[in-house]
């Protein structure tokens, strides 16, 4: 190999390795601390269990806090956990009638609060019937919960961030002196190939921009001396509570005996079966609780996978049933004629040959039976058709289009599991999925279908459900940006003060762009950035997108966009631009940009008055963030 | 197959089988010397939460005999059970103990009732206080209560369970009693749901 090769490959690898290097001890150097446990005790101290749990994890929030939160509040009255029978699985949820004053909660004992509250029907809810039914809300909620669990802790001096800025500094420092040597090393190997496009500086910019963005990202949490001091002593109530082995055997309801100490049980992990009962993540698709009727009630739903008429449109079914008897027809006329199903032939050759003969014609048979069946029962399944309302149970993507090279793969069918409140068993109905945006779980929806097929042919929303107050924006919460209030103070918003999703109803989006419009439906977007985007009810084409951002990379975005003609009197300053398809808007730190796009492009006229209502709505948000 | 060999793996089979055997019951042993220290110690945090009743008392006869001095027969019964639950500290029986300080939690009921006929006593700040922490008192030994029985359920299971029984009667370990609750607290328990 060239030995000058080998030296910018040599120089590019070492600058890098040594940067890794770097890392690697940083992070071994601020490694969470592992606390001596203090002697046994029973004396609780005054920390949430939520961050009793992050102290007892080696500064790492688990399911633990969430868990014990909920125990914690029904120790504390909030909530009631009542099991009627032996099994812990059937215990339910009560909010009782005069509850303790919530003022003083925390920002993530409220959310679970919320969540209880939210769900609660007749001020019942089953325990089991916490857990969510989108995956996506799911890691929302709980990683929002994680944020406020760690900013608490950072504020009671128990925990800080495992990177601090010096130490990011410093990685950053690193990166660009990592990104130097790759630079340099490919531009000496493009002056000595004499390569007319040397790509030396960009090398640098991206390796530095690739590590500093490494060393940025957040590693976690860390002890403090305070925190090691705490740990310790709950290090000592755990080793107590562990030394009573009935403590691991007891049910969540024992909170009516034990108080608190249910709730810090498992908050240190010494409560093996309170914790396995205790669910927040996802939940269990082929079980799932409703509550259409008024009383709650667990339906099982079964999903098929490999029933070949499940989903088929009517067309798909009838020319299936077609080929299937012309094929049979066709065979049944080759081989029909040569069928013996007693040859009296000895020579084996023909013996066999007359069984695969049979067998062919056998084959035939089916196929024209099976075809028949098809056609018969897919022309009764068009006259059965039938509208059924019930409450949404399970929404999921079923079939997608396969990924191609530019192109990321689209959904085309969803499961929709419906409770029409006509027993405790259903089979999945199967939606187009340019409908599944329209409903979530929890809704209540009127569907025509065809029983035989499972196919949804129409739907409608006629109510929606509790869920949809629960809905958490797609948006990461860094734990930095959360606003610092104090122990047992007011408590943050769930999300940012503009959520796209919520800011314009599709009345409203329908009456500024002269088209009807479906349900606001939310876009993943990069980094800080959340999204929404309405699509028209004709043809669900996208026609308004909408982003918003907040804190400083909102103050940047703001920066950037705020140009074109200005709209003064709408929020804190507003602007279209000079095409007209796009307009920004800022209230405080947060910024809305809502684009026209496909078929409402040029119907910008009333764009200025969405923009009006988006202010209204985006201030309510921070008044009521701050209030 | 020899005898030899017969033999041989017989012999290695017993040797295995008294292995096991010596090793689950040097693991029950184990487990009860931890099951019975769990209830030593849970033992003692009801103790010192008993004495730290003991201390509170004396200060709180003083402080409710300056607004009620009459109420002499109520005050001598708090007194009397104070020195009662204090000598049964010296016994080795539970039952004994639990039923001394169960007299003790019963004439401090009535001293507290007797209280609320007196204005002035109950607006007294040291009586406050000293009322706060006997009720914060309570509430520990109720704590400590819960966590001893829970001890004593646990030991007393392994104790006269086949075949932990049987390691039981060698190393010695005897069932344990439990800690009464007052007879107040054994009321009818009222369900809230």
């Amino acid at each position: 190999m060239d030995r000058r090769l080998l030296l910018d490959l040599a120089v590019g690898a070492a600058a890098i390795a040594g940067w890794f290097l770097l890392y690697g001890m940083v992070r071994l150097a601020t490694r969470p601390a592992s606390p001596a446990p203090a002697p046994a005790t029973p004396e609780l101290g005054a920390e949430p269990p939520a961050v009793v749990s992050l102290l007892v994890n080696r500064w790492s929030v688990t399911e633990d806090a969430a868990e014990s939160t909920l125990l914690d509040l029904a120790a504390r009255g909030f909530i009631e956990l009542r099991q009627p029978g032996n099994d812990p699985m059937q215990t339910t949820l009560h909010l009782p009638p005069a509850p303790p004053d919530d003022g003083g909660l925390r920002p993530y004992e409220r959310r679970v609060l919320d969540r209880v509250r939210g769900l609660a029907v007749h001020a019942v809810v089953p325990l089991t019937a916490l857990t969510f039914r989108d995956q996506a809300q799911a890691r929302a909620w709980n990683k929002r919960l994680r944020a406020q669990v760690v900013a608490d802790a950072r504020r009671a001096g128990l925990s800080r961030r495992r990177f601090g800025p010096a130490v990011t500094t410093l990685l950053v420092a690193a990166a660009m002196v990592a990104g130097v040597g790759v630079g340099l090393a490919v531009l000496h190997y493009g002056i000595w190939h004499q390569e007319e496009d040397n790509v030396g500086f960009a090398a640098g910019i991206v390796t530095s921009a690739a590590l500093s963005a490494l060393a940025g990202a957040s590693p976690g949490e860390r002890d403090t001396a305070l925190g090691r001091q705490v740990a310790s002593r709950w290090l000592g109530v755990r080793a107590w509570l562990r030394g009573h082995e009935q403590f691991d055997e007891l049910p969540p309801a024992a909170v009516a005996v034990w108080d608190r100490y249910l709730g810090y049980g498992a908050a240190v992990g010494a409560t093996r079966l309170s914790s396995a009962v205790l669910d927040l993540g996802l939940g269990d698709r082929t079980r799932v609780w409703s509550s259409f009727g008024g009383t709650w009630h667990r339906v099982r739903v079964r999903y098929p996978r490999f029933l070949p008429r499940y989903g088929r449109t009517l067309p798909g079914l009838l020319l299936r049933a077609v080929i299937s008897i012309a094929v049979g027809a066709f065979l049944l006329k080759v081989v029909g004629g040569a069928v013996d199903l007693a040859p009296s032939t000895t020579d084996q050759v023909e013996r066999v040959l007359a069984v695969a003969v049979d067998g062919i014609a056998a084959l035939a048979l089916l196929l024209l039976i099976s075809g028949g069946y098809t056609l018969v029962r897919g022309l009764a399944d068009l006259a059965a058709e039938r509208t059924i309302t019930g409450e949404v149970l399970w929404l999921e993507v079923w079939r997608s289009t396969a990924r191609r090279d530019n192109q990321p793969s689209q959904p085309i069918l969803h499961h929709l599991a419906v409770d029409d409140g006509t027993g405790d068993r259903t089979t999945a109905w199967v939606l187009p999925s340019q409908w599944a945006t329209d409903c979530r779980d929890g809704d209540t929806v009127t569907v025509r279908v065809r029983p035989w097929t499972r196919r949804v042919i129409s739907l409608s929303v006629v109510g929606q459900g509790r869920s949809r107050r629960l809905t958490e924006s797609p948006v990461v919460d860094d734990t930095d940006d959360l606003p610092a209030s104090g122990r047992g103070g007011t408590t943050e918003p769930a999300g940012p003060a503009a959520r796209p999703v919520g800011l314009f109803t599709p009345e409203e989006v329908g009456q500024a762009l002269g088209l009807p419009v479906r349900a606001a439906e939310g876009l993943e977007l990069p980094g800080p950035l959340s999204g929404a985007q309405f699509r028209s009810a004709a043809d669900g084409q996208p026609v308004l997108m909408i982003q918003a951002v907040d804190g400083a990379p909102g103050r940047w975005i703001w920066r950037l966009n705020a140009r074109g003609q200005e709209l003064p009197g709408i929020g804190d300053g507003a602007f279209v631009s000079a095409s007209g398809e796009q307009a920004v808007l800022r209230v405080g730190d947060s910024t809305v940009a809502v684009t026209l796009v496909g078929a409402a492009r040029g119907r910008a006229a009333h764009l200025p008055w969405l923009l009006a209502q988006a202010a209204a709505r985006v201030s309510a948000g921070h008044d009521g963030a701050s209030a | 197959m020899g005898s030899g060999v017969i033999l041989g793996i017989a012999g290695g089979l017993f040797c295995l089988l008294v292995v096991v055997l010596v090793g689950w019951a040097l693991a029950a042993y184990n487990r009860l010397v931890r099951q019975r220290n769990q209830v030593q110690a849970s033992w003692a945090q009801i103790d010192v939460q008993l004495k730290r009743r003991h201390d509170l008392i004396p200060n709180l006869v003083e402080t409710v005999k300056g607004y009620a001095a009459h109420e002499r027969g109520t005050l001598e019964a708090v007194v009397a059970a104070r020195t009662g639950a204090i000598e049964a500290a010296g016994t080795p029986a539970v039952a004994d103990r639990a039923a001394a300080e169960n007299v003790l939690t019963q004439a401090l009921g009535r001293l507290f009732a007797l209280a609320e006929a007196y204005p002035d006593l109950k607006a007294n700040q040291n009586f406050a206080a000293l009322q706060g922490e006997l009720a914060n008192t309570e509430d520990k030994i109720a704590y400590a209560r819960q966590f001893y029985n829970s001890a004593v359920q646990t030991f007393n299971t392994s104790v006269q369970s086949i075949p932990t029984n049987i390691i039981a009667g060698i190393g010695g370990f005897r069932a344990m009693d439990f800690f009464a609750a007052p007879d107040g607290e054994r009321a009818p328990v009222q369900v809230r749901f």
